[in-house]
C-alpha cells in the first residue's frame, strides 16, 4: 500500500502537533485514542484507526508519564501502530508490536533534546539579564518546533520505510546502547545542577540540618512501596509543620521581646 | 547565573493584576514544558507563562524586570495542570514587591507537593476512568470515543487551571498583608520549608544508580546494593553536594557543571557503569 503526498504531509502535520501536545497545548490530543482515529481518517480507514487507538490506549493506561519517567513513547507508538495496521492489514496487537522500535526512537530523541536544551538555559540567563522578554518567548517556541519536527520526521520515515525500517532502527539502537545509556544517565543527573543552584542561594549555614532532614524523610517514605507515590505531599506536611512552628516561635519571641522592652533585644543589632 | 540581589529597587506595590492578564497567563501556562530540559526542567516555560504579569508589575523599572526574570529562571518543576496555583501565589508576591528570597522560597515550597497531587488527580483517576470507558467505545468502532475523551479531559483541565489562578492570586494578595508585619520571620520559615523540599527532591527525583557488578562465582557483588546498604540514595546526595560545592566555592557556572556530567555520563555509559 502506498500513500499519496497529501497523506504523508498530513501525517507529518499530525505528528508535529501531537509531539508538542504531549507536554504542552491541551496535553490530551496525543493520547493514542485520539491519534489512532485521526491517522485512520487520513489514511482512509477510520474504523481500524479507532480500534488500534483504543487498544493502544488501554495498554498505556498503566504506563502514564508519572513523575517525569520516560516510558517508550506512546505518541509515536500510537501513530505507527495505526499506520502498520492499515498498511499491512495486521490486527491491532501485532501492529502495536511493530511500532515499538519507533516508540523507542521517539524516547531517545526526547532524551537527546532535553539534554541539548540544558546548556541553552545559559542563553536564557543572558536574556533574563537584559530583560529580553521576546527572547524568552522565542526560545520556548523554537524548542517546541524542534520537538515537533523530530517526531514528524520519524513518523514520515516510518510511513515510507515501513516496518523494515523498524528492524534497522532496533539494530542501530542496540549498537549504540552504551552511548544512549550514558546520555540517559547524564540527563538524569542534570537535575542535581538545578538543585545545587537553588541551594547555593537558599541554604544558609543554619539550614543544613533541614536539608538533610528533608532528604532523609523522602528517602524513608520512598522505600515504602504503598505510600511512595505520595512522598512529596507527606514530606510537605512535615515541612509545613516545622516552618509554621519556627514562624510562630519567632513571632512570639519578637512580641515578647517588644513587650518586655529590655535592652539588647534581637532587633537592636540589625 | 542568578543575581544575588535580595530585593527590588522599586518597592512600591504595583497595581493589582487585572482579570484579563491573569487569564492570558492561564493560556500561556499550557506551554509550561515548552523548553523542558534536564537541568532546570520547566524553568524557562514557567518564566514564559508569567511574563505578561511580570511586565505589568515591573514595567516601570527594567532593572527590576531583569532581577525578577533571573530568579524566575531557576530550577522549576511542578504538575503542569496545577501550575496556575503556584503562578497566582508568586505573582501576588511579585506585585507587592516582596523580598526576592521570600518569593523564591514560596515558589519552591509550593511547586514540590503539587506533583504528587496532580498525578493522583489526573494520571491515577481522571485518565484511567475516562480513557478506559472511551477506549472501549473506540474499539467498538465509535468515533464518539475520542471526542468524549477530549471533551471530558479538557473541561476538567481548564476548570482547574482557571480556578486555581484566580483563587491563589486572591489568596496570596490577602495573606501577604498579614505577613509583611513579620516579613523576616516569614522569609526564614519559607526558606526552611523550601530547603526541606529541595532535600526531599534530591532523594525523590534522584534516580541515578550504577549497574556495576564484580564477578564472584555464584553470587556476583552488586556495587549499588553495597552503596544502598551504607546510605540509600547516596549518589544523588553526593552529586548534589559536589555540584553545590563547585558552584558556591569554585564559582562554576551551571553550563560547566552540565558539561562535567555529560563527560561522566557518556564515559560511564561506554565503560558500563550506568
Amino acid at each position: 500500500m502506498s500513500f499519496s503526498a497529501i497523506q504523508i504531509f498530513l501525517v507529518f502535520v499530525v505528528a508535529f502537533i501531537v509531539a508538542i501536545d504531549q507536554y504542552n497545548l491541551l496535553e490530551s490530543l496525543y493520547q493514542p485514542i485520539v491519534t489512532g482515529a485521526v491517522i485512520g481518517a487520513i489514511l482512509g480507514d477510520l474504523r481500524t484507526g479507532l480500534i488500534v487507538g483504543g487498544t493502544y490506549q488501554l495498554m498505556t493506561i498503566g504506563n502514564m508519564p508519572v513523575g517525569g519517567a520516560q516510558p517508550p513513547n506512546a505518541v509515536i507508538g500510537g501513530i505507527m501502530a495505526t499506520v502498520f495496521a492499515i498498511s499491512s492489514g495486521l490486527d491491532a496487537t501485532a501492529a502495536v508490536g511493530l511500532a515499538v522500535p519507533f516508540a523507542l526512537v521517539g524516547q531517545y530523541l526526547i532524551t537527546l533534546l532535553f539534554t541539548v536544551m540544558s546548556p541553552l538555559m545559559g542563553v536564557a540567563d543572558k536574556m533574563a539579564e537584559h530583560a529580553d522578554t521576546a527572547g524568552i518567548a522565542r526560545l520556548n517556541y523554537l524548542a517546541m518546533a524542534a520537538l515537533g519536527a523530530l517526531f514528524g520526521i520519524v513518523c514520515v520515515a516510518g510511513l515510507i520505510g515501513g516496518s523494515a525500517l523498524g528492524d534497522t532502527l532496533r539494530a542501530a539502537a542496540e549498537q549504540y546502547s552504551g552511548i544512549m545509556n550514558g546520555l540517559s544517565a547524564a540527563g538524569g543527573m542534570m537535575r542535581f545542577v538545578g538543585f545545587a543552584t537553588l541551594l547555593r542561594i537558599m541554604l544558609s549555614n543554619e539550614l543544613w540540618g533541614i536539608y538533610f532532614a528533608g532528604f532523609t524523610l523522602a528517602t524513608v517514605i520512598g522505600y515504602i512501596p504503598e505510600i511512595a507515590g505520595s512522598t512529596l505531599i507527606l514530606v510537605a506536611f512535615v515541612g509545613i509543620a516545622i516552618a509554621l512552628y519556627d514562624f510562630q516561635t519567632r513571632t512570639a519571641l519578637k512580641a515578647a521581646g517588644a513587650g518586655a522592652n529590655h535592652d539588647g533585644g534581637e532587633e537592636d543589632g540589625i | 547565573m542568578a543575581s544575588n540581589a535580595t530585593h527590588y529597587n522599586n518597592l512600591t506595590p504595583a497595581e493589582p493584576l487585572d482579570k484579563k492578564t491573569l487569564n492570558q497567563m492561564v493560556w500561556r501556562s499550557l506551554n509550561l514544558q515548552a523548553s523542558f530540559n534536564y537541568e532546570r526542567m520547566q524553568a524557562a516555560g514557567w518564566l514564559y507563562a508569567i511574563l505578561p504579569g511580570l511586565k505589568k508589575i515591573h514595567g516601570d523599572n527594567k532593572e527590576d524586570l531583569s532581577l525578577s526574570m533571573q530568579h524566575n529562571l531557576e530550577f522549576f518543576n511542578t504538575h503542569p495542570f496545577l501550575v496556575t496555583f503556584v503562578m497566582g501565589i508568586v505573582l501576588s508576591l511579585e506585585q507587592k514587591k516582596a523580598d526576592i528570597n521570600t518569593i523564591r522560597a514560596v515558589r519552591v515550597a509550593a511547586m514540590g507537593p503539587l506533583g504528587g497531587i496532580g498525578d493522583a488527580i489526573f494520571w491515577f483517576t481522571l485518565v484511567p476512568i475516562t480513557a478506559g470507558i472511551t477506549a472501549n467505545m473506540a474499539i467498538g468502532g465509535s468515533i464518539a470515543g475520542p471526542i468524549l475523551f477530549l471533551l471530558i479531559f479538557n473541561l476538567v483541565q481548564f476548570a482547574i487551571r482557571f480556578f486555581l489562578m484566580h483563587w491563589s492570586y486572591n489568596l496570596g494578595t490577602r495573606a501577604i498583608d498579614l505577613l509583611t508585619a513579620n516579613a523576616r520571620e516569614f522569609t526564614r520559615a519559607a526558606s526552611m520549608l523550601g530547603v526541606f523540599i529541595v532535600g526531599a527532591l534530591t532523594s525523590n527525583y534522584g534516580g541515578t544508580t550504577i549497574s556495576l557488578t564484580i564477578a564472584n562465582g555464584e553470587s556476583p557483588i552488586v556495587i549499588q546494593d553495597i552503596l544502598d546498604g551504607v546510605l540509600p540514595k547516596m549518589i544523588p546526595l553526593a552529586l548534589t553536594l559536589m555540584l553545590y560545592f563547585l558552584m558556591k566555592k569554585k564559582g562554576w557556572t551551571p553550563v560547566k557543571c552540565i558539561a562535567l556530567l555529560l563527560v561522566i555520563g557518556i564515559a560511564g555509559g561506554l565503560v558500563g557503569i550506568f
